[in-house]
Formats: C-alpha cells, sequence, structure tokens
C-alpha cells in the first residue's frame, strides 16, 4: 500500500488510521483479506459514525480497535493504529491488558449474547471495576451501583445481583454500556449496540450514549448500518464499501453533499424518506464479496454513473476533494446532478 | 400505563410492573420438589411395567424350578406357597402394598429377601457407576477444552474419525479386548474378584468404567466440544477478554461453565443407559453387582428378584436424569427446571 493522502489530520485526533489491512490467513500462503486500506481519524469527544452493508469492513475495524481479531482468527496484515502514541496495529497480548477495556471500551453487538449468561449483573460488573486488581468486595460493589446509576437503571441493588436473563433487552445493553465505562475509557466502541431491541428502546439506547460521551468527555465509535440513525447522533461519519473507506467528513457535510455514488444509493435507500406508497429504493446488485473483489472502484458494477477508467487499476484511494471531506469516487465532477 | 419517565426503558418497565399477570414465579426450592413428585410418579409406571413385563414373557417360575415334569400336586403347592394362585390384580396390590414396608418379596428360588440381595448387590453397580461418572468427565472435559482452544490445524477432525470409532465399537467387545490386554498380556489389572471397600474396590472397577468411557467419552466430548465451540462464538466471550478476564476464571466463567449444561443432561442420561450396560459389564467382569443377579433372576422367572431390581434401576435412571437437571440448572441460569 502506498501513503494514501491523510484524512482527518487535526490536534484533535485520538485515534488514526492508516492503511489498514485486516484479513485472515486461511494457509502459509492463502490470506483471504477482509478490509484493506481502512483510513480515518477518531476525534476527541466525538461520535463517529461507522456505517455500510453488511460485509463491508465494519465489525473487522471495530475488533482491530479493542484487540479481538484474534480471537475471530484474522488478523492486520499491514496499516497503522496510533493511539497516544502506541501502534495498536503490533500490540501483542500482553500489551493490550492496560488499553482494551482501560481506554478503550467496548459495547456488544447483541443485547441478548453480550453479558455473560452465568454470572450476576453485579460480579460481571465487578470484573470490570477490579480489572485482575486487589479492592475490597464492598467498594467493587460501591461502584458497581455507582455505574448502574449512571446508566439509569432503576432499583440498581435489585438488578446488581440478577443474571441477565432476568433482564429486558434495553436493560441489558445499559449494563453492558456501564461495563464498559467503568474504567472511564478514552473510546468507547459500540457495534451495532441497539441490534434486536425494540425502536422505543433504541432511541433511548442512543441517547443514553450520547449523554455519557459528553459528561466524561469520551469519543464514541458507532457503528450501524441505519444511516438515519448515524444522522441524527454523529458528529462525523466513515461510509464503507468492500473493505475500503468510501467517504469520510462530518454528517452535515455528507449529508449536504454525498461525493460517493455509494452514499448517495445508501440515502436513497433509506426507509425512513421512502414516499409512502411508492417501492421501496435499493442498491442494485450486491456487494462483492470477500476476497471476489473487482479491480478498479469495488462500487462500479452497481454505480449509475461509471465510467470506462472506474473499472480498471488500483482500488482508488480516498482525497479531499472539499475541506475535511474526502471521497474515493475518481468522478465526484458527475455527481452534482444525481441528487438533490 | 402513565408515559415512561425519559430514563427508564418503556421495555422493562413493562417487565418489572407485570407482576399481576401471569403465573407466580416459582423458587427453585418449589421447582426441585415438583421436578422430584413427578420423578416418583415415573417410577411408580415403572414399577408396573417391571411387574406386568415378567408376567406376560413366556415361562413360569414353577416350572422353572420344579422342572416340565412335576406331579401338578406338588406344582399347586409350590405356586400357593410363593403366592401365585391368585390373580395378577391381587398379586399387585399385596406387591404395592409390601413396597411401602420395605418388603420387595423374597427370591423363590433361594428364599433370600430381596432387600437383602439389593444390599449386598447395589453398591457394586453404583460404585461403578460413579466410577464410570468421575472418570468420563475426567477425561471428556480436559479433552474437549483442549480440542475447541488449541486451534491446531487438522486436530479436530482426527478427534472426531477417533470418537466415530469409540462410537461404533459395542461394549462387550471393548471389554474383552481390554480385559485381554490390561488383564492377561500385561497383567495390571484382576480378570476376576470385588473387594467391597473402598478403596480397595478401585483396583476391581477401573477396567469396567475405562469400557464404558470407550462409548461415553466420544458422546460426551463431542457434545461439549461443539457447545464450546459455540459458548466461544458468543459475544459475551469478548467482552471477557476486554474486561481482563484471565486464566482459571475466564476458562470456567467464560467458555465451560456456559456450555456444560447439554453435557451434564446428556451424561446423566447416558448414565440411564449404562444401567442397563452395567449388566453385560458384571458378568464379563464377574462382578458381584446387581445386574448379574437380574440376568440370573430372569433366565429362572424369579418374580420378585425381577421386579424388585426393574424398579431399583427404573429409580436410578429417573433419579439420575433429576440430579443432572438440577446440577444442569445450578451450572446455568438459563436451564429452566420444568
Amino acid at each position: 500500500m502506498s501513503a494514501n493522502p491523510v484524512p482527518g489530520v487535526s490536534p484533535d485526533s485520538l485515534v488514526e488510521i492508516r492503511d489498514l489491512v485486516i484479513g485472515i490467513q486461511r494457509t502459509r500462503k492463502d490470506r483471504l483479506i477482509i478490509v484493506d486500506s481502512a483510513n480515518f481519524d477518531i476525534r476527541r469527544a466525538e461520535t463517529l459514525g461507522l456505517v455500510g452493508e453488511s460485509g463491508s469492513g465494519k465489525t473487522m475495524v471495530c475488533r482491530s480497535l479493542i484487540g479481538t481479531l484474534k480471537r475471530r482468527s484474522a488478523s492486520i496484515f499491514a496499516g497503522s493504529i496510533i493511539f497516544d502514541g502506541l501502534d495498536l496495529a503490533n500490540l501483542d497480548e500482553r500489551q493490550w491488558r492496560p488499553v482494551r477495556g482501560n481506554r478503550i471500551g467496548y459495547v456488544p453487538q447483541s443485547a441478548l449474547t453480550g453479558p455473560n449468561p452465568v454470572m450476576t449483573v453485579g460480579k460481571q460488573l465487578g470484573e470490570a471495576v477490579r480489572r485482575n486488581r486487589k479492592r475490597k468486595d464492598k467498594d467493587v460493589r460501591k461502584r458497581g451501583m455507582e455505574l448502574l446509576d449512571l446508566v439509569h437503571i432503576r432499583r440498581p441493588e435489585v438488578v446488581y445481583d440478577q443474571y441477565p436473563f432476568q433482564l429486558s433487552g434495553g436493560m441489558r445493553q445499559r449494563v453492558m454500556i456501564a461495563a464498559a465505562i467503568a474504567q472511564d475509557p478514552d473510546i468507547v466502541v459500540a457495534d451495532e449496540p441497539t441490534t434486536g431491541l425494540d425502536v422505543t428502546v433504541q432511541a433511548e439506547i442512543m441517547k443514553l450514549l450520547q449523554e455519557i460521551r459528553s459528561e466524561f468527555n469520551m469519543s464514541v465509535v458507532l457503528v450501524s448500518h441505519d444511516l438515519a440513525l448515524i444522522d441524527e447522533v454523529c458528529d462525523r461519519l466513515v461510509v464503507m464499501h468492500a473493505g475500503t473507506c468510501v467517504e469520510v467528513g462530518t454528517v452535515p457535510d455528507v449529508a449536504s453533499t454525498p461525493l460517493h455514488p455509494y452514499t448517495i444509493a445508501l440515502n436513497r435507500s433509506r426507509i425512513d424518506i421512502a414516499t409512502p406508497g411508492a417501492p421501496l429504493v435499493t442498491i442494485k446488485g450486491n456487494p462483492p464479496a470477500v476476497g471476489e473483489w473487482p479491480p478498479g472502484c469495488r462500487f462500479a458494477e452497481r454505480c449509475d454513473l461509471v465510467q470506462e477508467d472506474c473499472a480498471v487499476g488500483r482500488n482508488p484511494a480516498l482525497v479531499e476533494v472539499r475541506p475535511a471531506h474526502w471521497s474515493a469516487c475518481l468522478h465526484t465532477e458527475l455527481l452534482g446532478g444525481s441528487h438533490g | 400505563m402513565t408515559a415512561p419517565t425519559p430514563t427508564t426503558d418503556a421495555e422493562s418497565a413493562l417487565k418489572e410492573s407485570g407482576h399481576g399477570d401471569g403465573p407466580r414465579p416459582q423458587s427453585t426450592g418449589e421447582k426441585i420438589l415438583r421436578r422430584t413428585g413427578r420423578a416418583i410418579i415415573v417410577a411408580f409406571w415403572v414399577m408396573v411395567v417391571a411387574f406386568m413385563l415378567i408376567r406376560l414373557s413366556p415361562g413360569d417360575p414353577v416350572t422353572a424350578a420344579l422342572g416340565g415334569d412335576a406331579a401338578p400336586e406338588t406344582v399347586e403347592a409350590l405356586r400357593k406357597t410363593l403366592g401365585l394362585d391368585v390373580d395378577p390384580l391381587t398379586q399387585f396390590w399385596q406387591y404395592f402394598t409390601g413396597l411401602f414396608q420395605g418388603d420387595l418379596g423374597a427370591s423363590l428360588i433361594s428364599g433370600i429377601p430381596v432387600t437383602e440381595m439389593l444390599r449386598t448387590n447395589l453398591p457394586v453397580t453404583l460404585w461403578l457407576i460413579l466410577t464410570t461418572v468421575v472418570m468420563t468427565l475426567v477425561i471428556s472435559i480436559p479433552l474437549a477444552m483442549f480440542i475447541a482452544l488449541a486451534r491446531i490445524p487438522g486436530l479436530p477432525y482426527v478427534f472426531r474419525t477417533l470418537t466415530a470409532i469409540g462410537l461404533a465399537l459395542p461394549s462387550f467387545l471393548v471389554a474383552l479386548i481390554l480385559l485381554y490386554q490390561f488383564g492377561l498380556v500385561w497383567g495390571i489389572a484382576p480378570i476376576f474378584g470385588y473387594d467391597p471397600t473402598f478403596p480397595a474396590n478401585m483396583q476391581y472397577l477401573w477396567l469396567p468404567a475405562l469400557v464404558n468411557c470407550v462409548v461415553l467419552v466420544p458422546v460426551l466430548s463431542r457434545v461439549l466440544y461443539s457447545s464450546i465451540l459455540d459458548t466461544l462464538d458468543e459475544e459475551f466471550v469478548e467482552t471477557g477478554v476486554i474486561r481482563g478476564v484471565r486464566s482459571f476464571r475466564f476458562f470456567w466463567f467464560y467458555v465451560l461453565r456456559p456450555s456444560l449444561a447439554p453435557t451434564v443432561v446428556l451424561l446423566s442420561y447416558m448414565m440411564g443407559v449404562m444401567v442397563g450396560s452395567t449388566v453385560i459389564l458384571e458378568i464379563i467382569f464377574a462382578l458381584p453387582g446387581i445386574g448379574r443377579e437380574l440376568v440370573t433372576a430372569v433366565t429362572m422367572r424369579d418374580y420378585p428378584v425381577v421386579q424388585g431390581i426393574i424398579l431399583v434401576f427404573g429409580i436410578l435412571v429417573v433419579f439420575l436424569s433429576l440430579l443432572g437437571d438440577i446440577v444442569a440448572s445450578i451450572l446455568d441460569p438459563r436451564v429452566k427446571l420444568t
């Protein structure tokens, strides 16, 4: 990978992800690349949205931020994730320990399987509070209650001793958020944290994340395929397609002048702005399967504006088309008429 | 319900306030009690079946004892002393009421009370079952964990192949092979005999238990292996890693305990099946267990002994599955005792 233009360099950058390549080493010679050239920053105290269809590599990027790729037999082949002078791409298990959970918290995808089913809420919070250090049980319990209170759980003293299966989905996810912020981390990574929750509960969980972000000055990385949700709660967003970042910018910029046909297509297919009675708009075709990426722009096959030079050569890199607004589209000049 | 306060999940508020409708939640004690009650009813039906089964099968104890050409008067006299001259329903009633006085009848052949036979022979069988359970767990758990966690390419394939072979071997054949190899060739296991005291009895029990393991370990380790793989795929394992949970605590709370319930339930069920197969093992290893007595009693049409032993086996099976369910629900609170 050559040095791509660097998106979002700013004094506020907390994490800088550069040319990140993630994949699975299947045999000695056979590598399955799942993400290549992920390029974006996470700024201090911002909510960053990571959006894209399933299989676009969002979750892999998340896992690289919390150091759990190896558990899924994946690893980082190239690139860097610079966080406070550390390159997270090159940490070993021992070096990860003080970072993951301490400085980078994680809220799991599913409220149903996120909490450990065989341990009480208190026991799990206790682990997050204690972190293998010796602390008095009384202090741990006190801090646990405090955390439950922070995430607005009523009757924390009851919930503390309950098992996850006795709680509703929304409450479980609140508990997971409480555990994620136990060490007052700099970043909380939330991988589709509202999967499987009903809409009112979703809204409450998002509100809670926002509240905690501003109260503790944390950065939140929010992964979602729901563009409406991202628009509502995020400051900036990263659009991913087939293992690449195709557009990076602030939410208002991307909403008013999207610079990639994929973003435009995503926007069109939003259900919340669909015209009642009219057929729902979908993006034509399917995203190219992992390992079967075509040459050139990987969206070319599905793109209405495809040009001759789109589907040849290398995967186009992000270019700063407008100030602080990057796109990997080779023909942003054609986008003017196709929207708005 | 009034509008939910902004800080409460509408969903959880519903859940919390929903005590009035729906059945009152039962405590664990209540559930165990109810489950035990059901087990007793099952045991009753086991008894009824045991009673009927032996009477419905061809042959009768009087002919078996006196031979086919005995004088009719002698046959009639013996029939009377054995209480077989009345109709089966009355026989059943006498048997049933006798149970509550701890009277299981006496052998028609030797005259020894069935309870006496149980007292001397049942412990051997129970020890064999207990040894089998312990050995199976001691082998299966580390094996399954190792295969699931070591991530050695090709190892799961070898494991599946070997377990399939183990499963396919009939246990009497395994018993004979092991007995020949360990007992005769290497001479490290006694070929027959038994010592009723612990731990001296282990010397005689480890080999028959090992035979049981050849069948049980493949089943259990495979079930446990796939449960562990499922567990490792769950997101809570990720959250555990992120909280920095390590070593023993991690393997117990995040890997093994959430995976154990199906294995425990299966083990308790398999032990029920094993109660039957101990009969064969007791004959091959010449262990004075209750299973061997059962075989003798069946060939002699010794009604009270057959009934008594089948009743005990039935209760054992019911009790083992009850125990399995209780242990599973303690290990994993998601498992409901119903």
